[in-house]
């Protein structure tokens, strides 16, 4: 099995078989950013604590992408996923193919391979039409 | 700050030209411009050359082509506003004293460059483009989004692309001479869903530049001068704070401020060249640009107020769609086509009888950021 490295440290985790994102809160005006940040976007306060947004949004907007692009065979399927707390994330959708996707729709986040190298796989974060229950396959720990 | 004129313009034809180096178009494009304002090579006394994917010091070959040496040369970049940003600092450095004759070129030559055929990515390193984002996707999800919040359809966005592609017959500098029906358009090849090929600018290389001098020098030259009556360069702000992925905050940030200063509001725009990399692009900046209230600006491409002929013709030139985009040539072959259009010269695309124009551009794709750079100028006579 090929080593397995994240697209990034600290953007993603799997808690008890539910995967997460984790973006950062500022203690001092409450503002919510993913990627998470070290000090706050906001009001420049330094007091920063990790916030996990949970794996579950909606389809904000989404494009299928109809050529190639560097790690990616086309087509392919990205999106803006709006959290509840109403934070956008900017990922792929997978699974979209059997699904018509819309606005709106529920949206499931999936931990997995992004792309494999000759040595080594990166992991990062992917969604899924919430309709779709074959999720499960590919989840890992981060 | 002093009153800065444009003296001199010019322009390469846009095109694909895999032959000709970048600093070859760019010399071409100079020359013209000088010839347009009778200027000699000694009467320049800085230049600002912007340029994406041609290397360093690009300006400095440039203007050796030219025989123009010896002289303050600053190489800028900022993506598809580089070209505005080099013609806003030209501005500057004449209004604020510090010199007296300058020049702005853009140039880019992308068939040569690493990104030709390709689905332009963010910078290298860059979160998004590493999860598969592209510039047209970005815009393509900016689409889907007015579209569904402004109730506007894929027929009515094609109009955009075919009033520009009308336009761009017009233009003998424009890459493209060929009109299109709205089916074609929408039943083009897809790029990324709801954008198909021609709804989006092309490949293009070419140059474009300007001859800047302040007010008082301009009898020297041979040309009616055209007043810099408003200029505005401005980084994007985070996304997060836009009101939708589908709203250009930047342009309208930008353009309030471009109003203020040339103490102009949008009724007072006679002709405009918009950043239109995408026909819908268009149909949200006349929102943006005051030309039509937040969610109606599709009823100006209905009504014909921004063909030729119309109260507000936009893009006669043609626009990004057609003209082409040569990236960094884009914001100084925008000014020519205004310093043409307000001198009266624009020949079978001539959009009436002008006295005030205003360009627009937007310029890169930077995570977490709405755009990397938007420029407005307003030119007068």
């Amino acid at each position: 099995m090929k080593l397995q490295i994240p697209i990034r440290e600290g953007l993603f985790k799997d808690i008890d078989g539910e995967a997460t994102l984790i973006g950062s809160k500022c203690k001092s005006c409450g503002a919510i950013f993913f990627p998470p940040k070290n000090f706050c976007l906001n009001c420049s306060s330094k007091e920063i604590e990790p916030f996990f947004l949970g794996g579950k949004g909606v389809l904000y907007s989404f494009t299928i992408v109809h050529m190639p692009a560097e790690h990616y065979e086309a087509p392919y399927a990205i999106g803006w996923i709006q959290f509840p707390i109403g934070v956008l994330v900017f990922a792929q959708i997978k699974n979209w193919e059997q699904t018509e996707l819309k606005i709106g729709m529920g949206m499931k986040l999936v931990i997995g391979k992004l792309w494999e190298e000759e040595e080594r796989e990166v992991i990062g974060y992917f969604f899924y039409p919430e309709e779709d229950n074959s999720s499960q396959s590919n989840l890992k720990e981060s | 700050m002093r009153e800065v004129v444009v003296v001199g313009v010019g322009s390469t034809v846009f095109g694909k030209f895999p032959e000709r180096r970048p600093d070859e178009l760019g010399a071409e494009a100079v020359r013209r411009a000088m010839d347009d304002a009778g200027a000699e090579p000694e009467d320049i006394q800085f230049a600002y050359s912007a340029n994406l994917y041609g290397g360093m010091v690009i300006g400095q070959a440039i203007l050796r082509e030219c025989r123009i040496t010896n002289l303050e040369i600053t190489n800028v970049e900022n993506a598809c506003a580089g070209g505005a940003t080099a013609f806003r600092k030209a501005w500057y450095d004449i209004g604020s004293g510090l010199y007296d004759i300058g020049l702005a070129v853009g140039v880019e030559s992308i068939t040569t460059s690493s990104i030709v055929g390709k689905l332009i990515p963010p910078a290298k390193g860059d979160l998004a483009g590493e999860l598969g984002m592209n510039m047209v996707g970005r815009w393509a999800m900016a689409q889907r989004r007015y579209m569904e919040e402004n109730g506007v359809s894929l027929q009515q966005i094609a109009k955009v692309a075919v009033k520009n592609r009308r336009n761009g017959c017009l233009n003998p500098y424009s890459q493209y001479q060929k009109e299109y029906t709205i089916d074609e358009v929408v039943n083009s090849r897809m790029i990324c869903d709801p954008i198909t090929l021609l709804q989006c600018c092309p490949n293009s290389d070419g140059g474009a530049a300007a001859i800047l001098c302040s007010a008082d020098l301009a009898p020297k030259f041979k040309r009616k001068p055209v007043k810099v009556i408003a200029s505005v360069v401005k980084s994007g702000d985070y996304l997060y704070r836009s009101r939708s992925i589908g709203f250009s905050e930047m342009t309208a940030r930008s353009v309030k401020e471009a109003y203020e200063m040339a103490g102009l509001g949008p009724e007072d725009i006679d002709v405009c060249e918009l950043h239109d990399p995408f026909s819908y692009t268009e149909l949200a900046h006349y929102e943006e640009l005051g030309f039509a209230k937040p969610g109606e600006g599709v009823r100006l491409i209905e009504e014909g107020v921004t063909q030729i002929g119309g109260k507000l013709p936009v893009n006669p030139s043609g626009g990004l769609e057609s003209k082409g985009h040569p990236v960094s040539a884009t914001g100084v072959a925008q000014i020519a086509e205004l310093v043409w259009q307000l001198r009266g010269e624009a020949g079978k695309r001539q959009a009436g009888n002008p006295k005030v124009g205003l360009a627009h551009v937007l310029g890169g794709e930077v995570t977490e950021l709405e755009s990397g750079a938007c420029s407005i100028h307003i030119l007068g006579r």
